[in-house]
């Protein structure tokens, strides 16, 4: 089982109001390395729209090397804009997976149309960065991942990685809507596509864990490191009710892999639940790895699935990447 | 190129159908069977809200075209899903026979909330001549793409030499005419291969040249081959004003190629414009070519994109 230290909430919505961009959630964080910060991208909502909707943006903040916890700047600007009128991402960019690539940083997002007999769609966009990570530009108008045969929706948390010269997505794939009692619920699941580009892609076609919830469960941010020969991924997981409370709320959940394509589910490894009280005591989501200068830290969201921002947890015990 | 024109031949109102369809006989497609041409369209209901649901259905002619032997009386290709591409309408269906089975690849349409709404590609099977279709899947096989935002729809397949072939358009912007207007789509015909008739390639390319300008909508490609060409028939018109002017409304478009995939466009020689009065005389939209007993028949819709029905007309001379 993985141990973590929690290092507490670090990033709270709420203090930082006067961005334009920002009022409530900060949401999947998403965490890159530079010479002398460490920049975590994550999805911010303005105040709603007219029409009582959010809409969400990415931007970034700064954090001390060599202390995480410290926020050095916010960014005063959201990295890419909306899509325009029309196309997959017109309503929001949430949520994210970041990754550098030779001289350039590349955003994997999930992008947000609106429909009218269920609230929303979503397809997996690019955009690129070429000014060190700034401010970036989507590729195409269009999205790079999106509906198919046996995905008919919702195609949406990336996950991006690049390893033995090939890219692998991981991302949710949508099932079907159901009608609970108060409202609609799309029902998604872990799935995986790989590439030569990171551009055009393969589907594998599988849904990759098992339910431990019901065939209603929804798994996301399926967030996968490798270390030994070993493919580890932290995942979060609810049922369809109740889910943005502490009875129905996200839970982190685990699965490892040996070649990448085959996953074996086994939460109680995670090791990382909701707190007793504070931030983070009615649900724990969206887990992201960092290895940093030998250390692994961890940042998830906490209550009203990032209403009240990240935090960070450290790994206590290193030596269980070995085992 | 010359065509003989027949008439409108079939008149929706004139039948029942279900689903309490009524008006409306939109891209007519044909199915040539041993005994009768089975003709598929799109025929409309409305729902709840007053809007639109475009459901298939076919009326079967004998081989003369002469005669209508049946109508359909069973729901062709069901509607989707909550929430999947083809919740709103299946319109059009191009039908093609692959063996013993016969595909109908769909536009499966789906109600948005800023635009009005989207479409994809959808692909079903039949394994009783096209009485009913199954469909492959929930989701489509072609949707947008990364050079193909929106509005993927109206393929035209063929199968030569063991490789798919399709035509088909997709939605290249929204451009607002009027300021009291909402905007209107535009749309471009472009070209994709598949091995299997389920994964295609293709690279978001328009390849039939614009004849108005660059907001030139283009749609319903159809081809057939010919004196050693590969033509194509489609239908274009301006993006803004093409409801109620006729100078904007559709018209017939033509292109010819030798290789299917380079197309010069060279609409006087289509040979087939809107009549001076009458059913097609405002509009004329959705060609479908097909061959009966080595005879090239055109179907295609006029006035009011079809709300009265579809016509015929018969190729008599193809000399180019």
């Amino acid at each position: 089982m993985f141990h973590w230290k929690k290092l507490g909430q670090i990033f709270d919505p709420g203090m930082f109001g006067n961005q334009h961009y920002l009022k409530e959630f900060s949401q999947s964080p998403s965490a890159l390395e530079f010479s002398d910060y460490v920049r975590v991208y994550f999805c911010a909502r303005p105040a709603r729209t007219p029409d009582g909707q959010y809409e969400s943006h990415v931007a970034f903040v700064d954090l001390e090397k060599s202390n995480l916890t410290k926020i050095l700047r916010i960014s005063d600007h959201i990295v890419f804009p909306l899509g325009e009128y029309g196309t997959f991402d017109e309503f929001g960019t949430h949520p994210i997976s970041v990754i550098r690539h030779e001289d350039e940083i590349r955003i994997y997002y999930c992008g947000i149309s609106r429909c009218e007999s269920v609230p929303y769609n979503t397809s997996l966009g690019v955009a690129i960065s070429h000014d060190n990570g700034d401010t970036f530009t989507r590729i195409g108008k269009g999205p790079i991942l999106s509906h198919s045969l046996d995905e008919p929706m919702i195609q949406g948390s990336p996950r991006i990685r690049h390893y033995n010269g090939k890219w692998y997505l991981w991302y949710i794939a949508g099932k079907e809507w159901v009608k609970t009692e108060t409202r609609l619920e799309p029902v998604y699941k872990l799935r995986m596509a790989w590439s030569d580009n990171g551009i055009d892609w393969t589907k594998h076609g599988q849904d990759l864990l098992p339910d431990k919830l019901g065939i209603h469960e929804c798994h996301a941010s399926p967030d996968v490191t490798y270390h030994n020969g070993i493919y580890h991924m932290f995942f979060s997981y609810r049922g369809i009710h109740n889910y943005k409370s502490k009875t129905g709320g996200y839970q982190i959940g685990y699965a490892r892999s040996t070649d990448l394509f085959h996953w074996h589910r086994n939460d109680v490894m995670a090791g990382i639940t909701t707190s007793d009280s504070g931030w983070d005591a009615d649900m724990v989501s969206y887990p992201h790895i960092l290895r940093l200068n030998d250390k692994t830290y961890l940042f998830y969201q906490g209550n009203g699935m990032g209403q009240t921002g990240f935090g960070l947890a450290e790994l206590t015990n290193p030596e269980i990447w070995g085992e | 190129m010359k065509w003989q024109k027949l008439g409108k031949i079939f008149t929706p109102t004139d039948y029942r159908f279900p689903n309490n369809c009524h008006e409306f006989a939109q891209s007519p497609q044909a199915l040539v069977l041993d005994d009768r041409i089975r003709i598929y369209f799109s025929i409309r209901e409305k729902d709840a809200s007053g809007k639109y649901l475009s459901h298939i259905a076919f009326v079967d002619y004998d081989k003369t075209m002469q005669h209508v032997l049946k109508t359909s009386d069973h729901q062709v290709i069901p509607l989707g899903a909550l929430g999947t591409f083809d919740e709103h309408g299946i319109f059009p269906i191009n039908p093609v026979r692959d063996g013993n089975r016969i595909l109908a690849y769909t536009t499966g349409w789906n109600r948005r909330v800023s635009v009005s709404v989207d479409t994809s590609i959808g692909l079903a099977i039949s394994h009783d001549n096209g009485h009913s279709f199954q469909k492959l899947g929930n989701g489509p096989v072609m949707t947008a793409s990364l050079r193909e935002p929106f509005l993927v729809a109206d393929a035209f397949v063929s199968i030569i030499n063991n490789t798919y072939h399709m035509w088909y358009i997709y939605g290249s912007h929204w451009k607002k005419f009027d300021e009291h207007s909402q905007p209107d789509r535009v749309y471009k015909i472009a070209y994709a291969h598949s091995p299997d008739g389920i994964n295609w390639q293709r690279d978001g390319v328009a390849i039939i040249p614009d004849r108005i300008d660059a907001d030139e909508c283009q749609a319903l490609p159809t081809i057939f081959h010919r004196n050693n060409k590969f033509h194509m028939y489609f239908c274009y018109r301006h993006a803004f004003g093409f409801r109620h002017q006729s100078s904007h409304a559709y018209r017939i478009g033509y292109a010819w190629s030798d290789d299917m995939k380079h197309w010069h466009r060279d609409d006087d020689l289509a040979g087939i414009d809107i009549s001076p009065d009458g059913w097609d005389a405002q509009m004329q939209c959705y060609p479908h070519v097909f061959e009966v007993e080595g005879t090239i028949y055109m179907l295609y819709n006029g006035n009011e994109f079809g709300r009265y029905g579809f016509g015929l007309a018969k190729l008599e001379d193809c000399d180019n």
